[in-house]
């Protein structure tokens, strides 16, 4: 891409996808396979696939995206995070705050429109809250639920509380200079922490219960799911294409140039007047908003949110999927995250079939972690630019 | 010539081992300056310690006419203050084209914002190709700079530093791994950067220093043995003594 410049003729503009055909390929697939789907879905088309099927896709495209933030701050920046699904959670648990919360209140309402007197505000407030709390012995509503009832609100939540979490967190390890695999331990101890406390009943997210019926979408009670699922499809086919052409501005620039600097030698960036930390501190928490968004967008498709998400092994993963499909490239990003956890959902969910060698029964279930395992070690042993890195040797050849 | 950079009295010392021992020298501008010494003697602890890679456990390091006090500042605020480095070992972003490196280096706000909305202006891209054209790379813009042979890399690092457009280079043995012409080569770059700047290079080879034809500092056990013309320190006995009469 660099060679369609000549030496001579200055560079005006950035042209973000004259020099990088591959974001124009991404796009094009990403519009086709959104018409597919939609084709193809109950809700919308000639419902040749399941509901349950669209979910499952909308939910990966979800899973791709935040796989393309741990690609810029892993792949690029050289941060490895392992704990980049704290941020996925906690933009699900806003979301599905007001989603439950909402939810609730309609019901609550519509139960109480019978009597003689109208419900007061505090009355209904206090039925919503004993009618979430009560699984956790609580009737009261907790304080982080102040803003439950307003989406505006709690949509901001879904990106603030990330947000401060990573610009918080970030500044401390960042500015110490914590770097590799004392990093890595400690965004796992960061994810790890709030996850345990999570699980607690007191915290006012309802302990291990999670959040549950999310699926169920405050106004539009009365729509099908199929048609819903194909709504949050396409939310998630958008989302994902702009956080594509986000990512692929940010590392496609000076900027980029810098961040893979950082990557490869961040002591000598220091010594050209580059503010290190506050560069890994500004990727560290644009990644994380941008997970956090793919959360919001996920948990509605999943229905359920609770504290197990955020266990430590899910932002593992995340960095497997992101090692498997290529670092420094964004599409091997997505295309490790579909492929993994496509192929794990196919073979833990029971769709695929076990086979019988005779002296003993290959069941997937059991021998999916041990297949990822290995994958992961072969791919980082003999292809360790991934499956991307398939992509450089096809165009090479040409 | 003002007095630009002025260390006094800066000592530091790695597990017992006194690397820098009570030294004080001062550079003005503009000013070419080599610094020798045999192994050891603190010539690259001293430019850890004025680019802020290392804490001196004493002394002070003073820079420009508002005297700011280098020991309180972060690397990167000493390099975008106006002071510039050149490693011994070349160290360029291999991964990235001669261009990038380049313009990684070249004066422009440093901000993450700035950098994110940062475009080549004509100016930039011209500046780009000036540089190139001095470091005789501007046919290899394109090309990855891990690419590049020993002395280009020597040379791609000289040409971030001036990209830079600091107002004191330090270099550390620019001319390790280069041919005869090429040596010649840097000498004049370097002698041509010292018309308007402050250059302190740091180099063993006697031939180099004889052509860049400056004062010179020998360092020794961490302070100043002695200070002058290339034939004065060569004629001092304990010069002879602890370096050059090996």
């Amino acid at each position: 891409m660099e060679m369609s410049r000549t030496t001579a003729a200055p560079v005006k503009r950035r042209r973000l996808l004259q020099d990088n055909p591959s974001v124009l390929w991404f796009m094009g697939l990403l519009g086709l396979f959104t018409l597919g789907i939609t084709v193809l879905s109950e809700g919308f088309g000639i419902g040749v696939i399941s509901t349950n099927l669209v979910k499952i896709l909308g939910m990966t495209l979800c899973l791709c995206l935040i796989a393309i933030a741990m690609d810029v701050v892993w792949g690029y920046c050289g941060i490895l995070s392992l704990g980049h699904f704290a941020f996925f959670g906690l933009g699900g648990y806003a979301i599905g705050m007001w989603l439950m919360y909402a939810r609730t209140e309609i019901v609550i309402r519509d139960s109480l429109a019978g009597g003689t007197i109208p419900p007061t505000e505090r009355e209904v407030s206090e039925a919503v809250a004993s009618q979430i709390f009560s699984v956790v012995g609580s009737n009261e509503l907790p304080l982080i639920w102040t803003f439950a009832g307003s989406l505006p609100l709690q949509l901001a939540m879904v990106v603030l509380v990330p947000g401060l979490l990573a610009l918080i967190f970030g500044w401390l390890a960042f500015r110490s200079r914590v770097t590799g695999v004392y990093l890595s331990i400690l965004t796992q101890a960061m994810t790890l922490a709030l996850s345990l406390y999570l699980f607690q009943n007191d915290t006012g997210l309802r302990g291990n219960n999670g959040l549950s019926g999310l699926q169920n979408i405050p106004g539009f009670l009365h729509v099908p799911q199929s048609v819903i699922s194909v709504w949050f499809f396409w939310a998630s086919a958008f989302a994902l294409g702009a956080g594509y052409l986000l990512f692929a501005w940010v590392v496609s620039g000076k900027f980029g140039s810098v961040i893979r600097a950082i990557r490869d030698n961040e002591a000598r960036v220091r010594f050209l007047g580059y503010n290190v930390e506050g560069y890994k501190l500004f990727v560290f928490t644009l990644t994380a908003v941008v997970s956090a968004i793919a959360g919001a967008l996920y948990y509605p498709q999943a229905g359920i949110i609770n504290p197990a998400e955020i266990a430590p092994i899910a932002s593992i993963y995340l960095a497997v999927w992101v090692a498997i499909g290529g670092r420094g490239r964004l599409y091997g990003a997505v295309i490790g995250a579909a492929l993994v956890s496509l192929l794990s959902s196919w073979l833990t969910g029971g769709g695929a079939p076990n086979i019988d060698l005779g002296f003993y029964r290959i069941v997937w279930t059991d021998w999916w972690l041990v297949m990822l395992g290995l994958g992961f070690v072969l791919v980082t042993l003999f292809f360790p630019k991934g499956i991307g890195g398939l992509f450089d040797y096809l165009v090479r050849k040409q | 010539m003002t007095t630009l950079l002025e260390v006094s009295g800066v000592s530091v010392t790695f597990d017992g081992f006194r690397a820098i021992n009570n030294l004080s020298i001062a550079i003005g501008e503009p000013e070419l300056r080599a610094v020798i010494g045999p192994n050891g003697a603190g010539k690259t602890t001293f430019m850890d310690i004025v680019t802020g890679k290392t804490r001196p456990d004493e002394g002070r390091v003073i820079w420009g006419a508002q005297s700011v006090d280098l020991l309180k500042l972060s690397e990167s605020d000493i390099a975008k203050i106006g002071i510039g480095r050149k490693f011994q070992k070349p160290t360029v972003f291999e991964e990235q084209s001669v261009r990038d490196n380049l313009a990684m280096a070249l004066k422009n706000r440093r901000g993450p914002l700035s950098v994110l909305m940062w475009h080549a202006t004509e100016r930039d891209t011209a500046r780009i190709l000036e540089l190139a054209t001095e470091i005789g790379l501007s046919d290899r813009l394109t090309h990855r700079a891990g690419d590049l042979s020993h002395g280009q890399k020597q040379w791609l690092e000289i040409g971030m530093l001036l990209a830079q457009d600091p107002r004191l280079l330090l270099v550390d043995e620019p001319a390790a791994g280069m041919t005869p012409s090429e040596r010649e080569h840097t000498t004049d770059l370097l002698k041509r950067a010292a018309r308007t700047r402050a250059v302190m290079v740091i180099e063993h080879d006697m031939e180099f220093i004889r052509r860049l034809d400056c004062r010179v500092t020998v360092l020794h056990e961490g302070s100043v043995l002695a200070e002058g013309s290339l034939d004065h320190v060569t004629k001092n006995q304990q010069v002879i003594d602890v370096y050059l009469g090996r």
